[in-house]
């Protein structure tokens, strides 16, 4: 989405005439470079939904100081459901007791953000959340439900459409973004576990924290953890192994970047859409009870970047 | 000061003695009247503290003196509308209640008044206070929410149970449908058999601080000026003790204005009532000493004492030199404060105490003559009664523990607080120069000015607190990994089908052809020029709703479109 405005519609359902909030919000929001609709007072469920679907929003920030966000709030959502807007960001704000607010998101309220958050962490969350639903405005539809198909289709672009990168129309590569969850791991490739103990484990002190033989790559695995940062040790326990094989080329050192996706096989889509060459089309089994999938550092920078994704427990 | 009034020789030091004689006189009598607090009042080390102090009169600048400043309940007002203020009553400690059904805020009235509260003051829901009966579809999710649900005559009834209306006064924040919660009161009172000489209290009745700031508007500006003019000329003959206004700058504030923008558009919107009663042809000196006014206290101690000082100057100026009134009664600026909402925080409620204590001290410490204080939990939900008792201690501990209202105006003379007051009346004037420029306030709320400028200010509060600028503590700074939940207060949400039971109820058993004639005849009066109250009060006597006596009037004057942002 970074080419493309992102629309935001600021409505204040009921009867509540305190607008300041929603106000500063939309002036803030504007100032973060989106576009921002601001219904006025006094909307019901039905309009705010109406307004947010012909004004093509991706996002409606819902404002209520009344009390009344428990009727109203789910009320715009399955409003906004039943009309088929499913992609479109919905979040809420004003005085809404902490109790209140696991109800609100269990009706579909994607994020409540109480008195006293920055505008910017609206901001954020309102860009990494549309960020993350870009691919729906390429008119591939999601929700939570039919997340599978989705995947599918994004195979199916993958295998059909996609093969060539630069016969894809632009807006739809411009709307592909990965945004991973976080970075899962850094890896490093060395001669001996044991010795690398040494800096990791007693000087470092980090903890161990899993360890594992993958005998189809021919590697010793320990994982450490300090805080929330995980380093993955890789030992060959065979010439044949990918890792002496990097070794051979470059000595022991930072083999990968491993990034943690919420769907590894839509990553990969992404990714190849954008020309980015994969190593593995579909995912793998890993270490570490994951899916996962690695990118060639040819188009990387040099650095060899892993996909992983916790498989479910069956 | 300077000392230009000393140079120009002795005529000013003899007004200054002149005046301040005068103001003994006048202090000797209202204390015969009504007994001082105490027969001597002095601090905790035995040192006596006397009613007011003054410069000496030998060294100060006298005509300075009395030109600023003046002395308490003297013209222009800056120490005080009263000779003795607090020496002889503290200010009303009028705690703002309401929620749910009439039924509870009724035994929310009968507690606060047993804990020493000394008047009531109402809040309506939603549906209320935008001319709704609780049965309307729009009032769906908000039926005594944010104050209690008042449908009909009956709601109001049980409202006002076992209260007795000749000797509580009693504050009802209402605006759009004014005229119609006045009228029930009146009717309740008839009821009780007290006639309506006896009744004192307070409508807020502001209708253009509702299209600048808080949105519970119902008909657009101009019909809307009717009813209040309407509403001060049949008080004027028939309620003569109630305050038909209460001109609000609390939620001018509360929408992000700063201190100063809050006196100037509340002086402005203050000017155009009076415009518009001289314009119906009523007397300033007549309904002037009835209106009243509503402040915000924030957190900036010093900056709120002045801005009560420089109000009461500034609307005592305007009073006695544009408008010409003759009775000092009509140049008083009387306020009430509530302590500011909009600056407590859902983080670490309790932190919001100690705001709303020292907010609440520059309401005292700036001479108001009621105070509400917030409760600690506002920024979470509706007060539970343990918040609400801190929030009437907080008062408490203020009036009787802390010495602060022993002397009169015991910041006047601060070079600080006076430099600050003059600075905000000079600010406050161009801003007022600046609305009469643009026809006044009526147009300057039409053309969106004020909302503009207090949308201005809000965004840089917000933008300074983002960039820790301006520190919140709890929020921006000092916070706290893990914040415990409080107690919160919570509505029951059956209130909405039991107040449309009996609102069906009600509908199937009274005399619905008195209903029709008193509301064809409110209609009849709409079309005309006719003062609108007595028809209003027919109406609600034979139990005509608010939704209906709003409707029609809807239906005569349409509704407000605000021009959306």
């Amino acid at each position: 989405m970074a080419n493309q405005t992102i629309r935001v519609l600021v409505a204040k359902p009921g009867l509540d005439g305190h607008d300041r909030g929603a106000l500063v919000v939309a002036q803030g929001l504007r100032d973060a470079g989106m576009e921002v609709i601001y219904t006025g007072l006094r909307q019901t469920p039905e309009q705010i939904a109406s307004i947010a679907i012909q004004e093509d929003v991706d996002c409606v920030g819902l404002s209520s100081l009344s009390g009344a966000h428990m009727q109203l709030f789910p009320e715009i959502v399955s409003q906004l459901r039943n009309a088929g807007a499913n992609d479109v960001l919905v979040i809420g704000g004003g005085v809404v007791p902490q109790d209140d607010i696991p109800y609100l998101l269990e009706k579909g309220i994607d994020a409540v953000f109480t008195p006293g958050t920055p505008i910017s962490e609206i901001a954020a969350y309102i860009r990494t959340h549309i960020q993350r639903r870009g691919y729906m405005h390429a008119g591939i539809n999601k929700t939570e439900a039919d997340s599978d198909s989705a995947a599918e289709t994004i195979r199916q672009l993958t295998e059909d459409t996609l093969e060539e990168p630069s016969n894809m129309p632009q807006e739809l590569l411009q709307n592909l973004r990965i945004v991973p969850e976080q970075l899962d791991h850094i890896g490093i490739a060395v001669r001996s576990l044991h010795e690398s103990l040494h800096l990791y484990q007693e000087q470092l002190g980090m903890e161990v924290i899993h360890e594992e033989t993958v005998s189809d790559q021919n590697v010793h695995i320990l994982f450490l953890k300090i805080k929330e940062t995980v380093i993955e040790l890789l030992e060959p326990t065979d010439k044949a192994s990918p890792i002496a094989k990097f070794m051979e080329k470059r000595g022991p050192g930072l083999h990968h970047l491993a990034f943690k996706v919420n769907d590894i096989r839509q990553a990969l889509g992404y990714a190849k859409a954008a020309g980015y060459q994969l190593i593995d089309e579909t995912p793998r089994k890993g270490a570490h009870h994951k899916w996962v999938a690695f990118l060639h550092p040819k188009h990387t920078g040099g650095v060899l970047t892993e996909f992983c994704q916790p498989m479910e427990d069956e | 000061m300077s000392r230009k009034g000393l140079a120009a020789g002795g005529r000013e030091v003899a007004d200054f003695q002149e005046q301040y004689a005068s103001w003994q006189r006048k202090a000797e009598q209202a204390s015969g009247r009504i007994p001082e607090r105490k027969a001597t009042f002095a601090t905790s080390s035995g040192i006596p503290v006397d009613r007011l102090y003054v410069p000496d009169e030998q060294t100060a600048d006298a005509t300075q003196y009395v030109h600023q400043l003046g002395f308490p309940g003297e013209f222009p007002f800056a120490r005080g509308t009263q000779p003795t203020m607090y020496r002889s009553r503290y200010w009303t400690m009028r705690q703002y209640a309401g929620f749910g059904s009439a039924e509870e805020t009724n035994r929310r009235f009968h507690y606060l008044l047993e804990q020493g509260q000394t008047g009531l003051s109402t809040a309506f829901d939603l549906p209320t206070q935008i001319g709704y009966d609780s049965d309307h579809p729009f009032a769906k999710g908000e039926v005594g929410k944010v104050g209690v649900a008042i449908s009909s005559l009956e709601d109001m009834e049980r409202l006002l149970a076992n209260i007795p209306l000749d000797k509580v006064s009693t504050s009802m924040t209402i605006n759009a449908p004014a005229s119609v919660l006045l009228a029930m009161y009146i009717v309740v009172a008839e009821k009780q058999g007290v006639t309506a000489d006896k009744l004192s209290g307070t409508i807020q009745n502001d209708i253009l601080k509702e299209y600048v700031a808080r949105g519970t508007y119902i008909f657009p500006p101009r019909p809307s000026m009717r009813l209040i003019t309407d509403i001060f000329a049949y008080c004027s003959t028939s309620v003569p003790n109630w305050n038909t206004i209460s001109i609000s700058g609390y939620h001018i504030r509360e929408a992000g204005s700063t201190a100063v923008q809050e006196v100037a558009f509340t002086l402005a919107n203050a000017k155009a009532y009076v415009d518009a009663a001289i314009a119906a042809r009523l007397d300033v000196d007549v309904f002037a000493p009835r209106l009243s006014f509503f402040f915000n206290a924030h957190n900036n101690l010093f900056e709120e004492v002045a801005k009560f000082r420089a109000a009461r100057r500034i609307w005592a100026r305007i009073m006695k030199e544009h408008y010409g009134a003759k009775q000092p009664k009509s140049w008083q600026l009387r306020f009430h404060t509530q302590t500011g909402g909009s600056t407590l925080t859902a983080q670490q409620p309790d932190n919001n105490i100690v705001r709303v204590t020292l907010q609440a001290l520059s309401a005292v410490l700036g001479g108001t003559q009621s105070l509400h204080t917030n409760s600690r939990d506002e920024a979470l939900a509706l007060p539970t009664e343990e918040s609400a008792r801190i929030a009437l201690r907080t008062q408490q501990i203020i009036a009787h523990e802390s010495g602060v209202a022993d002397t009169i105006d015991p910041l006047g003379g601060s070079y600080y607080v006076e430099a600050l007051t003059d600075q905000i009346e000079q600010e406050v004037g161009e801003y007022l120069a600046q609305i009469d420029g643009l026809g006044g306030a009526v147009v300057a709320v039409e053309q969106g000015y004020m909302q503009r400028e207090i949308q201005k200010s809000a965004y840089q509060t917000q933008m300074a607190i983002e960039t820790g600028e301006q520190i919140v503590v709890g929020v921006n700074a000092f916070k706290l990994e893990h914040e415990p939940r409080p107690e919160l207060l919570r509505i029951d949400s059956s209130l909405e089908r039991i107040q449309s039971e009996r609102l069906a109820h009600l509908r199937n058993t009274r005399n619905s052809k008195a209903v029709q004639e008193a509301l064809e005849a409110l209609r009849n009066a709409a079309r005309g020029s006719e003062n609108l109250m007595p028809h209003i009060i027919q109406s609600v006597r034979v139990y005509a709703t608010l939704g209906e006596i709003c409707g029609v009037l809807r239906e005569e004057f349409g509704e407000y479109q605000p021009s959306v942002w």
